[in-house]
């Protein structure tokens, strides 16, 4: 009845030694291939969504032309737009100011904190 | 960390208060097992099948709402709750702000939630009395002893007031230690940041403005904005923000892309409150609001597609660990889980879709695999981890925690296929004018599925507490030497 | 001030939450501040008086005991205790309140709702209701007799066999005969549902009635 530990740490195979660093190569490597794959994801994400938004941006345009209950219509998404740009220039002006730098050390640290935290616990440095 | 002298960290028996984060465990079980039996007994009503129908305090439609107020208050805000206990404190390195603050929030949240319930089961009975009409007219406050007419927020209106005080404390006995944080920090802390926020106000918004402040079409506006909210920001955010923390530390790899992840969470922050009406289409809320509302939840599902890439991208090449690890199966399947329910939402607001499936068991089969599907199986994947370092105890049976992932994650999946399947047969029902009793006939074979597939959920639940149990009452069993065995649960 | 604290309790918490609330929820408020929310004595007609009237034929002792007399101000109390039933006994978790403009639900149950309908008392919350396991109710006035409305809630399947709606005993004394306060309040509030709509067509005998007694 007691089958020993599947939440047990042995039970992870991907658990890897920190110490094993992978080569530079490897990191430019996979660096680029993540930056490819991105650039795909997006590609394949933003092109037909914004074929949909367009497409229907202008129709409504196109229907309410000269009908005072269009621009009511055209004005909650002018109103989204408008303030979704707002928050993207303001997104670029952080980053201008070097606010991310370092937004990836979070993760690193957290992990960290808690193979640490739990270390200790058993009274093992 | 970059110095190689790393400052001495916490104990974390000073950090966690273990014994209270069993506690809201315990409470949630509670509450989620009150709930599925409300579900069975409505679902048993709707075949017709109901032994107890005309028993007024059994009522299946006071119960419904049981049903999803113990869901959302009782199961989800306790399990959450005791989550956060474990989260907040190991993430900050500081213990929240009180610990008899957090004893006493404990004990106030059970009482909002067990007021809540005897509120609806009793308050209708004494509506007639004369001293209710009377009182009202003095006050000129509807006096609505029993649920009150927003979804998810019947809360009886007496409680109220304690229940926004109870998010208040909460707020500021988890955000202590937040404030108090260093440094640049993790996504998670974003999350529930934001969520003690929005959560206060959305429970502010829902319970207060549509009964007391807002009427007619106006306060539908209001209405749709809170169920969609209470889900969004208060739900979405927390569910979102444990499986950042649970996911790596379980996987011991850091999430994939912490950039990606703070996108994710602009993109829930910015659209998602934005999205209210769609629950309301074709109603007489100016139709320009309507289509804000669809353009921007659509929108909310690239931000969707975003969050779920990171995670896969964080166990890719790991794949085996799906297999051996219950927890991490029991979170990626949520998420599998929560993009099909995010996928199905982006096709389900479009005017087009609503015509046919709005007021069906469609949108019913869509809440269950939100609800169930996804939060409380993320929250039963936390559950299978921390119990056994909570009580000190390895599970007694793997194959029972086994068989609780299998029949609910396949009992959900049923219900939400036959209910979806239900409401477009009833859609077409409606539209062809045939007479009512085809549509309610039509749909008997389909609710006898549901019932079926309910109860496939509920065995599984029960092979979680009986396994619960007997891992209880088992010896005292060292887990793993590098985790602490904490003090069994008195 | 996108990695501060303050700015995400500033920016996400707080601002984000307002920006939707002001274009999702301040928008309609605006939209209809002029039309005046009714008070439930102003939405009596004597359309539901007729119905209350009726009760009062039908049911004498129980309606003496529960209202007194069939007066607008004891109907308005009616509606209100009528619909404070409606909530707490969770009848809009089934019955939706609101005739959409597509999937010939006009054919069904009458002209598409309009805002007028729902700025009164009667409305708040609003009862659009999400889910119809039974028909929409927003007209429901006058499309059946009070003693239909009695059997109904006693034991559904007696005057509708196929129906899953749970008996309402508890509105009774024991026989569909013998509604109590809450039986008469709910009938009284569902024959209100819809009489302020030109178009009344199901019960016109009441309606000539009414109009001699009234």
């Amino acid at each position: 009845m007691n089958e020993p530990g599947f939440l047990q740490e042995d039970a992870f195979p991907g658990n890897d030694p920190p110490e094993k660093k992978p080569s530079p190569t490897d990191e430019a490597k996979s660096a680029r291939f993540r930056t490819r794959l991105t650039i795909v994801l997006a590609v394949l994400i933003l092109v037909p969504s914004m074929y949909g938004f367009v497409g229907k941006f202008y129709e409504f345009v196109r229907i309410y032309r000269g009908d005072w209950e269009g621009s009511f219509a055209i004005a909650p998404m002018l109103n989204y737009l408008l303030a979704s740009g707002g928050f993207l220039c303001l997104f670029f002006w952080a980053t201008a100011n070097r606010m991310f730098h370092d937004i990836e050390e979070p993760k690193h640290a957290m992990l960290d904190n808690e193979q640490r935290l739990d270390q200790q616990l058993g009274g093992k440095p | 960390m970059t110095s190689d002298v790393k400052p001495l960290l916490p104990r974390h028996d000073d950090l966690v208060n273990e014994r209270l984060v069993a506690w809201y465990f315990l409470a949630a079980l509670t509450f989620l097992t009150v709930s599925m039996l409300a579900g069975l007994l409505v679902a048993l009503q709707l075949i017709r099948a109901n032994p107890l129908d005309g028993v007024e305090l059994l009522s299946p439609a006071r119960w419904r709402m049981v049903h999803t107020n113990a869901i959302a208050y009782g199961f989800l805000a306790n399990a959450f709750l005791g989550c956060l206990h474990w989260a907040i404190p190991r993430l900050t390195l500081r213990p929240v702000a009180s610990v008899a603050l957090s004893y006493f929030i404990f004990s106030a949240w059970q009482f909002v939630v067990v007021c809540t319930a005897a509120g609806i089961i009793l308050g209708p009975s004494f509506q007639a009395q004369d001293w209710v009409a009377e009182l009202a007219s003095q006050l000129h406050i509807s006096m609505s002893l029993g649920a009150q007419g927003v979804e998810w927020g019947e809360t009886p209106f007496w409680i109220d007031p304690v229940a926004q005080l109870g998010l208040l404390l909460v707020a500021i006995n988890f955000m202590t230690p937040i404030v108090r944080q260093r440094g640049p920090m993790y996504v998670s802390l974003w999350y529930f940041m934001a969520a003690f926020v929005w959560t206060f106000l959305t429970y502010g918004m829902g319970n207060f403005m549509p009964e007391y402040a807002v009427g007619g079409v106006s306060g539908g506006a209001v209405g749709g904005l809170f169920i969609h909210d209470l889900v969004g920001l208060f739900v979405t955010p927390l569910g979102w923000g444990l499986m950042y923390y649970f996911v790596p530390i379980m996987l011991k790899r850091p999430i994939w892309s912490h950039g990606l992840s703070l996108v994710g969470f602009w993109g829930l922050a910015f659209f998602y409150p934005l999205q209210g009406i769609h629950h309301f289409l074709y109603t007489p809320i100016p139709m320009f609001l309507q289509y804000g509302a669809i353009i921007s939840t659509i929108a909310v599902e690239l931000v969707v597609t975003t969050v779920v890439i990171n995670f896969i991208g964080t166990i890719w090449g790991d794949g085996e660990v799906l297999k051996k690890n219950l927890p991490i199966r029991w979170f990626y399947c949520g998420m599998i889980y929560y993009f099909i329910t995010c996928f199905q939402c982006a096709l389900q607001v479009t005017l087009t879709f609503q015509k046919l499936i709005h007021f069906t068991d469609w949108v019913v089969g869509h809440a269950h695999l939100v609800m169930f599907g996804v939060f409380s199986m993320w929250i039963f994947g936390i559950m299978t981890y921390l119990f056994p370092r909570l009580i000190g105890r390895d599970w007694h049976s793997r194959k029972l925690c086994e068989i609780h992932f299998w029949f609910s994650a396949v009992g959900v999946f049923i219900m939400f296929l036959d209910l979806g399947l239900a409401g477009v047969f009833q859609g077409y029902y409606w539209a062809s004018l045939a007479p009512w009793d085809v549509s309610v006939m039509g749909s008997q074979s389909f609710w006898v599925v549901r019932a079926f597939a309910g109860l496939m959920m509920f065995a599984g639940t029960l092979c979680f507490l009986v396994n619960l149990y007997l891992t209880w009452r088992g010896p005292v069993r060292e887990l793993n030497p590098d985790i602490d065995v904490a003090p069994a649960l008195a | 001030m996108f990695e501060s604290k303050a700015g995400i309790l500033g920016i996400a918490g707080i601002g984000f939450f307002l920006f939707a609330f002001i274009s999702n929820v301040w928008t309609p408020i605006l939209m209809y501040k002029d039309v005046t929310e009714k008070t439930a004595e102003e939405v009596v007609n004597y359309r539901v008086m007729a119905h209350f009237g009726d009760l009062n034929r039908r049911y004498p002792e129980a309606f003496q005991e529960a209202f007194g007399e069939p007066t607008e101000e004891n109907c308005a109390a009616a509606l209100r205790l009528g619909r404070q039933l409606y909530i707490g006994e969770g009848c809009w978790h089934c019955h939706s309140q609101f005739v959409r403009p597509v999937s010939n639900e006009s054919k069904r149950w009458g002209p598409v709702s309009t805002a007028e309908e729902y700025q009164n008392e009667l409305q708040r919350p609003v009862m659009f209701g999400t889910r119809r396991v039974g028909p929409d109710l927003s007209h429901e006035a006058g499309r059946r007799s009070n003693d239909w409305h009695a059997v109904h809630f006693f034991d559904p399947p007696l005057v509708s066999p196929d129906s899953p709606m749970p008996k309402y005993t508890w509105f009774f004394d024991g026989a569909p005969n013998k509604p109590n306060k809450r039986g008469l309040a709910i009938i009284t509030y569902l024959q209100w549902l819809g009489t302020s709509l030109d178009s009344y067509p199901y019960y016109e005998q009441v309606n000539a009635d009414a109009e001699e007694d009234y």
